[in-house]
């Protein structure tokens, strides 16, 4: 699969100050690949450097060190040939006070090249397909949080982008709201097979709509792969609990695929696994196999939150993976 | 460069003029920099010259100062805009983002500038013939459309200036957009002539374009220069300070990547 981003060895610092003295070093070698296609989260804690990266990416900032490839083209040689190509919606989103939404999308459509009748067909498209029909006249300072958000989403689908940067895109909103904001991402990124890159607070957002999520911890990828593979590295998981009657072996339930952990505690079993709803069925039988009588199962699912608060709390031996 | 690219570059252009007239047009405040600042400066600036009986050679001497800034005003005020209603609206990161050439900007929000100045420059002229008596045309057309075209060349030198010191200084530097015409004022000649100026003013004068060509139109009014050639100084100069300052847009924005000032001036 061709790759949409090549970033090696990205640093980047800010100074501040009257005389610039104070610098402060925001990515430290951050090394990524995405692939085409790929919808990729970007999760970490406050001053991580997500939005720093975001914004390298994008071409609005460039790295102090290192070498950035989107869609095959040098980010720091050819940037106006990427920003054809790409595009991005921004969490508190901000356009030109005074002009409507339409005005917003036809403004932003003339700047990437968008004429006459063809601008005029996709800015109505866009206005329908991100729920904007009845406020296209409304201007851009007396729409809610929520319709703004979605202006924003549709003005980055303008140029049809090969590469979208999502910068926390649905900070602010209501759960209703962010829901139907995720349905649309992941709507148009189904229908033009562009390929996303996200960051987000929002582990569940991270969950449901990534394909693969780094998490970054003061400028650096800790931990990077599927939102199951984190789980596994941090070996947290799914809780499986059994009351059973016989035997049962830890050391038999252990080998089977997506366990993480065992352990027996009188006629209670608990069993830490990847992924709690799939894997089951084949527990249980395992379990049955062996002879032992199940009295009652019960599944505690963990989500992606929990595996965040691990890596945020940087137990040296969970970092520097990758799956 | 195929018509396809002609045409989607001159969209991009066109992009800037669309966004300034629909911000002029909801905006009340534009209209008062259209009419009303204009109008109030040439009334009280003509009745000053009544009060002091000043000839009327002497009164258009003046009159053709204030009638020229008024045009410069609100002309660069429109280049500027081009990144102060990012600036005020936060949404400069999405200006950037897009594909688009610094010149494209600057030449859309130029245009606007020209026709909001244009008729700002005949309404003034119409109120000078009718409460003033005097006539812009005595020079004859082809002297005004080439002092104009200075008067707007100049305008776009200042505007872009507004621009670089924004992507340098953010809001500190918007306070540039209002003060750099105030500079021309006290500079140029606008309502003296540059000989009365103190040391090293009038030097200073001389690197300005705007002085050359207020030297030219007063020179059919009576009022003779000691230069020669004097449009050709007032192009000449423009030309370079145009190329000067493209050069130094694409470097401050470059700067401005660096810095990260696109995306602090966006939250």
């Amino acid at each position: 699969m061709a790759l949409a981003i090549r970033a090696e060895g990205i640093y980047k610092s800010f100074r501040s100050g009257w005389w610039g003295q104070r610098r402060k070093e925001v990515l430290k070698g951050v090394d990524l690949q995405v692939e085409q296609g790929e919808i990729f989260g970007i999760l970490g804690p406050n001053g991580a450097g997500k939005t720093t990266l975001l914004s390298i990416l994008s071409t609005l900032l460039f790295p102090d060190r290192g070498k950035v490839e989107i869609l095959g083209i040098d980010g720091l040689r050819d940037g106006h040939r990427i920003r054809e190509k790409v595009n991005i919606s921004s969490g508190n989103a901000n356009f030109l006070w005074s002009l409507s939404v339409r005005e917003n999308l036809h403004f932003y459509g003339m700047l990437y090249g968008l004429t006459g009748k063809a601008r005029e067909e996709k800015v109505k498209a866009l206005i329908e397909f991100f729920d904007l029909k009845g406020h296209e006249h409304v201007p851009f300072d007396r729409l809610s949080t929520g319709m703004k958000q979605r202006l924003s989403l549709a003005k980055s689908m303008l140029n049809d982008p090969q590469m979208l940067f999502l910068d926390e895109p649905t900070v602010g909103l209501d759960p209703e709201v962010s829901v139907r904001i995720r349905e649309k991402i992941r709507s148009a990124q189904r229908e033009n097979g562009m390929t996303i890159l996200l960051t987000t607070h929002n582990m569940r957002e991270a969950e449901s709509l990534c394909d693969r999520i780094a998490f970054l911890k003061e400028g650096e990828i800790v931990a990077l792969g599927s939102a199951g593979a984190l789980k596994r590295m941090v070996r947290i998981g799914d809780v499986v609990r059994i009351e059973f009657n016989g035997p049962i072996s830890c050391d038999q339930i252990i080998r089977a695929e997506g366990v993480i952990n065992c352990s027996i505690s009188g006629d209670l079993c608990e069993i830490i696994v990847d992924e709690g709803e799939s894997r089951l069925a084949s527990l249980i039988a395992i379990i049955s196999q062996g002879g032992a009588q199940i009295k009652r199962v019960s599944l505690g699912q963990t989500d992606l939150e929990d595996v965040f608060i691990e890596f945020a709390k940087g137990t040296d031996s969970d970092m520097g993976l990758r799956i | 460069m195929s018509s396809s690219n002609l045409q989607r570059a001159l969209i991009q252009i066109w992009a800037f003029v669309f966004k300034n007239w629909i911000i002029t047009k909801r905006n009340v405040f534009t209209l008062f920099e259209i009419l009303f600042w204009p109008v109030v400066g040439l009334f009280s600036v003509g009745l000053l010259t009544v009060f002091l009986q000043l000839d009327a050679d002497m009164s258009g001497f003046i009159l053709i100062g204030v009638i020229s800034m008024s045009v410069i005003q609100v002309c660069q005020i429109d280049v500027a805009y081009a990144l102060l209603y990012d600036l005020w609206s936060k949404s400069i990161k999405h200006t950037f983002i897009a594909p688009v050439h610094s010149f494209q900007l600057i030449l859309g929000s130029w245009l606007i500038g020209v026709f909001r100045s244009f008729l700002v420059f005949l309404l003034l002229s119409i109120f000078s013939v009718f409460a003033f008596g005097f006539d812009f045309l005595r020079p004859g057309i082809g002297p005004l459309v080439l002092f104009l075209l200075g008067l707007f060349l100049v305008s776009v030198l200042i505007g872009m200036s507004v621009c670089i010191l924004v992507l340098l200084f953010g809001y500190k530097a918007e306070v540039a957009a209002w003060s750099l015409v105030s500079l021309m004022v006290l500079i140029c000649g606008v309502y003296y002539p540059i000989s009365i100026l103190p040391f090293p003013l009038p030097e200073i004068a001389q690197a300005i374009p705007l002085t050359f060509f207020l030297e030219y139109f007063r020179s059919f009014y009576g009022f003779e220069s000691g230069y020669r050639n004097l449009l050709g100084w007032g192009f000449g100069l423009s030309g370079l300070y145009l190329l000067i300052e493209m050069v130094a847009f694409k470097a401050v924005l470059h700067h401005a990547r660096r810095t990260g000032v696109l995306i602090k001036l966006s939250e």
